[in-house]
């Protein structure tokens, strides 16, 4: 019986917070706004931390470990809107790892999880769910496939080198390996995107020649959007308490009336509130880590329990934040709008909180 | 992270799954399916059942009549105990043994656990709590209550309030004032007191639901033996803190068990009625169910860090408001649900239940309509929902004190003489 994270975790929780806080600050974060990369880090993550290969099995490559550990480092790099791609990237190599054949592992794995390539799973919508609803078609071509098709929202799209796109075939839907530099493909961005710290590419897709992922259609891509959500909820609960803890480390300081405005009971209580959601949050999202790393079928519900959870809380904390900040939490200066930004546009990804408690009540037989 | 328990646990439930098999009447459905007239018979001879086949106090020792196994074991107790329906004692053994007997194990010198706990017990003692008073409910510390040392007793004088299941108890225990010309907290002494004495007064109060479920206790020139004090004298605050952290013990891996029966018994309800595919009605209900499995899992985290001996601390804050607010927003959602037929309310009623109805419980709107009211109680009994934040806010996150106007003696709080001593 035990729930909660062991002494190895919160140890290797530390050392990423500690990490983060020496080689992406708030001020590293914020020189990077746009680009959102960091490729210093990145081969730090990548290579010396080995970060991307925690879920992988060992005959892979991998470390050995499972998404629980996953969960703690995109939720450290999440905590501090660190500029690299991890939440992308493991993703990825997860569809990789659940949909690829044998030799298709063999073949892309390698340099994604040493971080010499990065892939990035265009799935970011709740119509990735669902590829037939989708907006890419993929047609016979010899041995393989073209795609065609639109693809506005690909997360950190700009630093991809292999996409991974969900289309409609004939003979049914499959997640498609793309190059970044096969003829056809038009990355456009990062430009206007909301979340500064993460932004959105879009992806065109002109009869591009496409691998297939796995023997023929049918991927568990319902599966995987799951394990997307789970790590997405680690992310967003970190952030959220990084939020908290600026709000209440400024209510310490910050005196009105003759008071530190935290002694007031309208403030006080506001944070206690939200310190309630994060603790639930946190309980979800570790559930789902939980279920995530053990491949348990709880994670159907789990996954969607702990999304919604985290995605209200996250978008509280960020909005209490600059509210207990007053006017200098609104200029463009201070972070807590690039948290802001991060909670809304995390929000809608694989789909709004309304909707996955519409899948929720669906998948619980409510 | 695993969730699986201890084999030994594991082996006890088997044991418990057994004992309630074979024990409860055939074709047991709850208490809540009980006649009132039969509820009572049978929670007396269940109570005898369980004193018998040591399943009142499973992880107290052998030598004070418990059964002498470990937490965990009484845990699966209590949720093997919940999944059948089936009480784990009286409402009284709540105080009894959950609250006083655990603060006992602690607190309590040799004489009073060897005294006190068999008769806990073997029901010849049935205890009730005596904390708040008319002006002491948030400000608990602020009590009234006098208790002076008259020989070898104490003389007590003055009034508690909202006492659960006062009227079945013989005995209750009380935080009284001792010694006014100190700061508030440090003049209190945590005092056993027997019922059953011409200086001490009980009286029902009805509550908002109709039902006589707490009690005013008045006390003229009531007495008690010296001996009867637990913690030692004008030590009571530390020991009301060590009883209220016995205030969640099991509940927090029985408590989602329970609200996902009676959320099931709402999506009954809804289907029943044709709500179930109403969009605002589903996005709720899943919102209910999403937060049922969050008590689930804090229950988890809550049992890790129970079997590690950690206390709860602000823990037991946020699970407070967790399952109020929670209970709150749900009996709303059943309430929109009944929607007219929660004017005229048909059908048995909830028996009380302060919180969900006992498994079993007719799915009635009255039952409904009684438990949205009872729901109201849950963000105020306990500590209020406002000092649960004020709890989080400065013991969990560290944020500052507000300013205090009763630092001094406590004869001088509020008197117009005294100035307002801030800081303090």
């Amino acid at each position: 019986m035990f729930f909660d994270y062991s002494a190895e975790q919160q140890d290797f929780a530390g050392s990423l917070r500690k990490l983060v806080a020496d080689r992406a600050p708030l001020p590293a974060v914020r020189a990077r706004l746009g680009d959102a990369h960091d490729p210093d880090l990145w081969r730090t993550v990548g290579q010396e931390m080995a970060l991307l290969t925690l879920a992988v099995p060992e005959r892979y490559g991998g470390g050995g470990f499972s998404l629980e550990e996953t969960a703690i480092a995109v939720a450290e790099l999440g905590r501090g809107l660190a500029p690299v791609p991890v939440f992308e990237a493991v993703l990825a190599i997860e569809a990789i790892l659940r949909t690829g054949t044998g030799a298709q592992r063999q073949e892309l794995l390698p340099s994604l999880l040493s971080g010499d390539r990065i892939a990035v799973a265009a799935l970011s919508g709740p119509d990735a769910l669902d590829p037939g609803a989708g907006p890419v078609t993929a047609r016979p071509a010899g041995a393989g496939h073209t795609l065609t098709g639109s693809l506005p929202h690909v997360l950190r799209g700009h630093v991809a080198d292999l996409f991974l796109v969900p289309a409609l075939a004939a003979d049914g839907a499959g997640l498609f390996a793309v190059e970044r530099t096969a003829p056809g493909v038009t990355v456009s961005g990062p430009g206007s995107s909301f979340d500064l710290t993460r932004p959105v590419c879009a992806v065109e897709l002109d009869t591009v020649p496409a691998q297939r992922l796995g023997d023929g259609p049918g991927p568990d891509l319902d599966g995987l959007v799951d394990v997307g959500r789970t790590l997405l909820a680690a992310e967003m609960t970190a952030a959220a308490q990084a939020c908290l803890e600026a709000s209440v480390e400024y209510a310490k300081r910050r005196v009105q009336f003759n008071r530190a405005i935290g002694s007031f009971q309208a403030v006080k209580h506001g944070c206690a509130q939200l310190a309630v959601e994060i603790d639930a949050a946190r309980a979800a999202s570790d559930w789902a880590a939980m279920l995530a790393g053990a491949g348990d079928p709880g994670l159907r519900t789990a996954a969607l329990i702990a999304k919604a959870q985290a995605a209200d809380t996250f978008t509280a904390c960020a909005g209490w934040n600059i509210q207990v900040h007053g006017g200098i939490g609104f200029t463009w200066e201070h972070d807590a709008h690039l948290y802001l930004r991060r909670a809304k546009a995390d929000e809608a990804l694989f789909g709004s909180t309304a909707r996955h408690r519409a899948l929720l009540a669906t998948r619980a037989g409510i | 992270m695993d969730v699986s328990y201890p084999q030994r646990a594991e082996r006890f439930r088997a044991d418990v799954r057994a004992f309630l098999a074979a024990n409860l009447p055939p074709g047991w459905r709850g208490l809540g399916a009980l006649a009132p007239g039969e509820r009572h018979d049978f929670e007396r001879a269940w109570r005898a059942t369980l004193a018998q086949n040591n399943l009142l106090a499973v992880s107290w020792p052998a030598a004070y009549g418990g059964a002498g196994l470990s937490a965990i074991e009484q845990v699966v107790r209590s949720e093997e105990f919940e999944r059948a329906g089936a009480p784990t004692g009286t409402e009284n053994d709540g105080f009894g043994i959950e609250l006083l007997g655990n603060t006992l194990l602690v607190a309590g010198t040799q004489e009073q656990k060897r005294y006190f706990l068999p008769r806990i017990l073997s029901g010849e003692h049935v205890w009730c709590q005596g904390y708040s008073e008319p002006d002491a409910g948030s400000d608990l510390a602020g009590v009234r209550t006098r208790a002076v040392l008259d020989g070898g007793e104490f003389v007590i004088n003055g009034q508690k309030i909202w006492t659960s299941a006062g009227a079945t108890a013989n005995w209750i225990f009380v935080i009284a004032r001792t010694d006014p010309g100190v700061p508030k907290h440090k003049g209190l002494t945590f005092l056993l007191v027997p019922i059953g004495q011409p200086g001490v007064e009980v009286r029902p109060i009805k509550n908002a639901a109709g039902y006589e479920l707490f009690c005013e206790v008045f006390f003229t020139d009531a007495r008690t033996p010296a001996g009867h004090v637990v913690g030692g004298v004008n030590n009571g605050w530390s020991t009301a803190m060590t009883l209220l952290g016995f205030e969640r013990g099991a509940e927090v891996t029985t408590d989602p068990i329970r609200y996902r029966r009676d959320l099931d018994r709402l999506l009954e309800l809804a289907r029943e009625r044709g709500r179930d595919t109403e969009p605002g009605i589903r996005d709720e209900l899943a919102w209910c169910y999403a937060r049922v499995e969050i008590m689930r899992y804090r229950g988890y985290r809550g049992l890790t860090r129970f079997l590690s001996g950690a206390r709860p601390g602000a823990d037991g804050a946020i699970s407070k408001l967790i399952w109020s607010e929670y209970f709150q927003r749900y009996t709303e959602l059943a309430m929109e649900i009944l929607g007219l037929d929660a004017l005229a309310p048909a059908g048995p009623g909830n028996g009380g239940a302060l919180k969900v109805a006992d498994a079993g419980t007719e799915n009635s709107a009255r039952c409904w309509a009684e438990e949205f009211l009872h729901a109201r109680a849950g963000t105020i009994y306990a500590g209020s929902s406002q000092i649960q934040r004020t709890v989080i806010g400065e013991q969990l996150l560290g944020l500052p004190r507000e300013p205090r106007l009763d630092g001094g003696p406590f004869r001088d709080i509020g008197q117009p003489a005294a100035a307002p001593a801030l800081g303090g």
